[in-house]
């Protein structure tokens, strides 16, 4: 893992950027040097460093500056300091432009490790909170389709249900970026669309397998003991309802009376319905979707 | 039009799509044109027939011969029996449950004999993609009597004479809604239908919609000029996709014919029909919720006064009719008052739609007067209990605001007033049959579970309070059930009914109190003894084979999963209770009734979590 991170430390003191230079190395870091700002701002534009451990008192363009270019041109990049004089003021500057942390010179070995997984790891945490709503799951195309159901049903009144139905239907789940999208577009709260999102039951946050698993909870298919088939679908699919399973192929869904009373118990697969479940018939279908 | 010899009319309601329409459709399609008789024979694809338990079915018209569970395989010996030779072909007809005998004729089969369709009365008979088809059957002539011969008063006169009530559940006089509506002022009326059908275990506005689209859009013109309404909404449940499709298609239809739109039927009067997907919430089956619904709000019910009838959808006065309502306007307006009260009671006219289901031999949509006893649409059309040997239990009417009649109770006749006088609601017609096999507490979960899930949050009595009836209900299915919980269920109950806005909290406890009343003693064995005599709550029974009815088949012992059970062939078997699991599947296995079900034999389970039990 450790030799996949790549660092810079930045310091005009030669020998401490030769020994942080040692130590990490030592870890299986990728790290390299640099002796002022100007040089690092050469060396962050030729390679896509991780993280920047940088000194604030340096000649020719001190550490606050290179943490201002790097937040404005290289915003992903984590920044930890490293300072034998930690003022309030230059502290406090540099907190407010985002840094991770700071490491106090003179610094042990362990101190300098220490401060380093910790920003790697916050940086990783970081990056899965940005990662979460999957940048390819919203190609270009799909968001103009939303906007396309917004702007003709934009000047009707009462819409908002029949316009989260039909983005429901392009995306597969409504998460936080479509409701935000259908609130700015129909002029609504984004708390408005969402209060209407999470009053539905047909609406939903998460997203659902390829193949959809609707099984029927209406009295009919109660008594006839839907509960069985259920059981094994969870069993076979090891997930609950409302789950997907981790290869996205499945998820299941309860509803409550498919109106299909007649060939209960039932469960629907994508658009197909099956009647007359039992646990032994669930796992045949199962095998037509595998 | 071509004059064909015969018309094969086969479902294609959402039940028998299930069960193979489309592909029998094709293989019919195929032989009629190898035997050359596609000229003579045309297939019409119908609306639900309301057999759905013997789908796919098929009635040949004007033979009238009816045939049912239709397979890919039979197809072909079909065609050339019937229709080559003339001889209809017994093996896919409906045998008598007794003498095993073949019912050709679909008015003899005793599910079909003792309704009377008015509702219903073109399902399965018509194509619903075809206005022609409706209009033949005397569609659309009630329209351009009440739009061009009637007055307002009149049709309201004429409605409120007849007796309906409205089919959703409450049962309020139709007649009296439209006047009151009518009387109104306002620049703008709107002319409702609930197709929301959210009660599960009912599904005839489902089948309402699919097979006779048109019939509920004559009545909401009709309803529409009674009360002066321009515009109208239809609310349909998203999860009844083939429902909205035949319904625009109908819209569609009726635009182009000049049946919707501007100066209809040039009599001057306009209105504009528009279908409103729901997005799946119970509540909204109440009117308010609806409206707000519509009006792309939560579904939330607000408290009456003013009344929909005044300030309704956007705040102009409204109606909301059922489904099934509408579907009753055109004849009434056609036939008159007085005919619609040939049937049903004095106060409960005219016919009603049931969804039998459950543990009964036949299953599927009958429509019978008002008044007739429940023990005939249990036993005469329903055939009585499917499985051998097991005796009815409780019939669940009215769905989750519904309650369970027992046995004795079954004399009863159906009408709004008998009904409610037993602690059940008739509903919107959801009619489950339960057999001895239930457990009647696990049934009264079931409902809370469904009430606590759908309350709309609202009413803290109605939020709350079911949420802490359902998790007694649990812990009494666990074996955790204490002395008191009983009377604190009636108190509890009685206190949401009093206190609850709309129908939903204030019906919700239904289900319990009709339970406890006729099965308190099931309440008290599994309170009390830690049983449940019917086998289902599995911490709260114990298996045991009978050794003088064991006859040592191996049925039990092949279909046990944890292998509980030992035994030599011929010889009686037994369990083996620290392996059993109470998974049940030997009782059902057993042909001789030998599994017997007793107490359990574990001490009482640990306290369970306050979510067990809990779907969703």
């Amino acid at each position: 893992m450790a030799d996949d991170i790549k660092i810079l430390v930045v310091d005009d003191e030669k020998i401490i950027v030769r020994s942080v230079q040692m130590i990490l190395k030592a870890e299986g870091y990728d790290i390299e040097g640099a002796s002022s700002g100007k040089d690092a701002i050469l060396k962050i534009e030729q390679k896509n460093y991780d993280l920047v451990l940088t000194d604030l008192m340096m000649p020719e363009m001190d550490g606050i500056s290179l943490i201002r270019w790097l937040k404005e041109n290289r915003p992903e990049v984590g920044v930890v300091i490293l300072t034998g004089y930690p003022s309030q003021e230059t502290i406090k500057e540099a907190l407010e432009l985002g840094i991770i942390d700071y490491i106090p010179k003179p610094f042990t070995p362990a101190v300098l490790l220490d401060v380093t997984l910790r920003a790697i790891d916050w940086l990783n945490k970081k990056a899965a909170i940005e990662e979460k709503p999957r940048k390819d799951e919203f190609p270009p195309s799909m968001i103009e389709e939303i906007d396309r159901v917004i702007k003709k049903y934009k000047h009707k009144p009462g819409s908002s249900i029949p316009v989260l139905q039909r983005c429901q239907q392009i995306v597969g789940y409504l998460p936080p970026e479509v409701q935000k999208r259908v609130a700015k577009g129909l002029n609504l709260s984004p708390a408005q669309v969402h209060s209407i999102v999470s009053f539905y039951s047909f609406f939903t946050m998460t997203p659902r397998g390829d193949h959809n698993i609707r099984v029927c909870l209406g009295t009919a298919c109660y008594v006839k003991r839907i509960e069985e088939s259920l059981n094994k679908i969870k069993d076979e699919l090891k997930i609950d309802v409302g789950g997907v399973t981790e290869d996205k192929k499945f998820s299941i869904e309860a509803v409550r009376c498919l109106g299909a009373c007649g060939l209960a118990p039932v469960i629907v697969v994508d658009e197909e319905t099956y009647g007359a479940m039992t646990p032994k018939k669930v796992t045949e279908i199962l095998k037509n979707y595998a | 039009m071509e004059k064909y010899r015969a018309n094969l009319l086969l479902c294609a309601g959402t039940g028998c799509v299930a069960t193979g329409t489309p592909r029998v459709r094709e293989t019919l399609k195929a032989e009629l044109e190898k035997q050359g008789l596609a000229d003579e024979i045309k297939i019409v694809l119908t609306g639900c027939n309301g057999f759905c338990a013997e789908g796919p079915v098929m009635l040949v018209y004007p033979d009238e011969i009816f045939y049912q569970k239709l397979t890919v395989e039979e197809i072909p010996k079909l065609v050339e029996e019937h229709f080559l030779k003339g001889r209809p072909y017994e093996k896919l007809m409906f045998k008598d449950a007794e003498k095993k005998t073949a019912i050709p004729l679909m008015n003899d089969i005793p599910f079909f004999k003792h309704q009377i369709l008015r509702v219903l009365r073109n399902k399965g008979m018509i194509d619903p993609d075809s206005l022609e088809e409706y209009i033949a059957r005397d569609g659309y002539l009630a329209t351009a009597k009440a739009l061009t011969e009637m007055t307002t008063e009149d049709i309201i006169k004429v409605i409120k004479d007849s007796g309906l009530r409205g089919r959703g559940g409450a049962g309020f006089p139709t007649g009296l809604k439209w006047k009151f509506a009518s009387k109104s002022v306002a620049d703008q009326k709107y002319m409702l239908c609930n197709g929301d059908e959210g009660d599960p275990g009912a599904f005839m506005d489902r089948s309402v919609m699919e097979a006779d689209p048109h019939s509920v859009i004559e009545g909401m013109i009709i309803g529409a000029k009674a009360i002066g309404a321009s515009k109208g909404v239809i609310y349909v449940r998203a999860e009844y996709p083939l429902a909205v499709k035949r319904l625009q298609l109908a819209i569609d239809k009726c635009l182009e014919a000049g049946l919707l739109g501007e100066n209809i039927l040039d009599s001057g009067f306009d209105f504009n029909l528009e279908i409103y997907l729901g997005a799946g919430a119970f509540v909204c089956g109440e009117e308010t919720a609806l409206m707000r619904s519509i009006e792309g709000q939560r579904g939330m019910p607000r408290p009456r006064p003013p009344f929909p009838a005044h300030k309704g959808l956007w705040d102009k006065p409204s109606v909301l009719n059922n489904v099934e309502t509408l579907a009753q306007i055109a004849p009434i307006i056609m036939e008159g008052a007085e005919w619609y009260r040939t049937l049903g009671t004095e106060k409960s006219a005219g016919t009603k739609v049931f969804a039998l289901t459950g543990d009964i031999k036949n299953v599927g949509l009958v429509e019978v007067p008002m008044g007739i006893p429940l023990r005939r649409i249990i036993y005469d059309i329903g055939g009585g209990i499917n499985k051998k040997n097991k005796k009815f239990k409780a019939v669940q009417l009215g769905g989750p605001s519904g309650g369970c009649i027992p046995e004795e109770l079954l004399d009863i006749p159906v009408t709004y007033e008998d009904i409610n006088k037993t602690g059940a609601i008739v509903g919107s017609g959801g009619m489950v049959v339960m057999d001895e096999d239930t457990c009647m507490v696990s049934t009264a979960k079931f409902f809370l579970e469904f009430t606590a899930e759908e309350s709309c949050g609202k009413c803290t009595p109605c939020r709350v309070g079911t949420r802490v009836m359902l998790d007694m209900l649990i812990d009494i299915c666990k074996g955790q059930g204490k002395k008191g919980d009983i009377e604190t269920l009636l108190d509890l109950s009685k206190d949401i009914i009093a206190t609850s806005l709309c129908g939903l909290g204030q019906t919700a406890p239904n289900p319990i109190l009709t339970t406890i009343k006729y099965f308190q003693n099931e309440y008290e064995s599994h309170i009390n003894d830690h049983w449940c005599k019917a086998g289902i709550c599995s911490n709260l029974c114990s298996f045991h084979i009978n050794e003088e009815n064991c006859k040592g088949c191996g049925k039990c012992l092949r279909g046990c999963p944890s292998n509980a059970i030992v035994g030599e062939k011929k010889k009686p078997h037994r369990v083996i209770q620290e392996q059993c699991v109470q998974c049940r599947s030997c009782y059902d296995a057993c042909p001789f009734g030998a599994i017997e079900i007793k107490p359990t034999l574990k001490k009482p389970a640990e306290p369970v979590t306050q979510d067990e039990g809990v779907t969703k």
